[in-house]
């Protein structure tokens, strides 16, 4: 029962984000056989040493969906203060309410039924321009941002041509 | 007098007790360590979970957990693998959720595996270690297309897609077609990207 809730609501929003995709965002399931794994392509915000990249991402839903909210990992380099190093991306929209350790998240920002995939895509996407630097994921790339914006950004611009094959 | 308050009690213990089992299910994520024994927790559970020790987490899993998340310590992912039955994706997921590993009581003492890599400090390079992801072009098979989309954008300077690009649908009633719709859209993405890179590569050497 909820996970016939959970594809269902998947797939309306499947539906919705391919009538009317934002922006620079493509998303949708690997393969509708299963409904809960998602590939998503978010281009590089523009202004930003993101600018003109592609980058794909993995989004893993669980049964409970939307109370519980997605994961995303990002499968390709990605070198950004709020991404670990494996790919998973940490913000607050992933996040439910309740599950904040550190007490800086406003409920608002955070994951509930009322967001989307749409949603959590587009706050990736300005999380990329913006990163947010109270909580490192990856502590190394944040340290960079911080010290070393230079060589930060020569890294992510490294990585968007890398990623496309270039 | 005396009689009314002791029943009393012997309810109010009851209850207690039927409250506390009834519960303690659902409340035994929250417990705290110190308040249960990985020994009686495994007693208590009926043997429907195999009594742990240090050594039953599998080294693989905990190995892999930390290779997530370098900052953790290897013996607070053995104490919370064994804690949720071995399940890495329990333990991924509560990390990810921003709940912090439980602290193991002293009297968890495991075999901690050796960290297969040097150490998880920082790398000596700029360079991220991780494994290296393959392209999109790689990825999506895509370098015949680039090729050929690289002569048409030379030559034209809108990359024929098709007549009435715009106007195809996004959305088909048919999944075998929505299927290979999405496959189209993000061929375009990435395609698309890469022209506009090279073009600026170009431009950039004209200049």
């Amino acid at each position: 029962m909820a996970s016939s809730v959970a594809s269902k609501r998947l797939f309306q929003e499947y539906r919705t984000i391919t009538n009317d995709p934002p922006e620079g965002i493509t998303a949708g399931p690997v393969t509708e056989d299963d409904i809960y794994v998602w590939e998503a392509l978010i281009q590089g915000p523009e202004g930003t040493p993101f600018e003109g990249g592609i980058f794909p991402a993995e989004l893993k839903f669980p049964k409970d969906y939307p109370l519980a909210p997605p994961t995303m990992r990002f499968t390709c380099d990605m070198w950004h203060p709020n991404v670990y190093p494996n790919g998973m991306v940490c913000i607050s929209i992933l996040h439910a309410p309740g599950d904040d350790p550190n007490h800086y998240e406003h409920a608002s920002e955070r994951w509930s039924p009322i967001q989307s995939v749409e949603k959590i895509l587009i706050s990736v996407m300005s999380m990329l321009a913006e990163p947010n630097d109270e909580s490192p994921a990856n502590v190394d790339a944040a340290r960079m941002w911080r010290e070393r914006r230079s060589d930060y950004e020569k890294m992510v611009r490294d990585n968007v041509r890398k990623g496309l094959g270039l | 007098m005396a009689e009314a308050p002791s029943v009393n009690l012997f309810q109010a213990i009851a209850i207690l007790l039927i409250g506390y089992f009834a519960v303690r299910g659902v409340l035994s994520f929250f417990r705290s360590p110190s308040s249960n024994s990985p020994s009686s927790t495994s007693a208590a559970s009926g043997g429907h979970r195999p009594a742990h020790n240090g050594s039953r987490v599998n080294p693989a899993h905990v190995e892999q957990v930390a290779q997530m998340f370098p900052q953790l310590n290897r013996r607070n992912i053995m104490w919370d693998l064994q804690r949720n039955g071995g399940s890495v994706q329990a333990t991924t997921e509560r990390v990810l959720s921003g709940r912090s590993l439980e602290v193991p009581p002293p009297s968890f003492q495991p075999i901690l595996p050796q960290p297969s890599t040097s150490t998880p400090t920082r790398p000596a390079s700029s360079q991220p270690r991780k494994p290296s992801h393959p392209d999109l072009i790689t990825r999506y098979n895509l370098s015949s297309k680039v090729s050929s989309s690289a002569e048409t954008s030379s030559s034209a300077a809108t990359p024929s897609e098709g007549t009435g690009a715009q106007k195809r649908p996004a959305w088909s009633a048919n999944k075998a077609e929505r299927q290979a719709l999405l496959q189209k859209r993000r061929e375009e993405m990435i395609l698309a990207a890469r022209r506009k890179m090279e073009e600026k590569d170009k431009a950039g050497k004209a200049s």
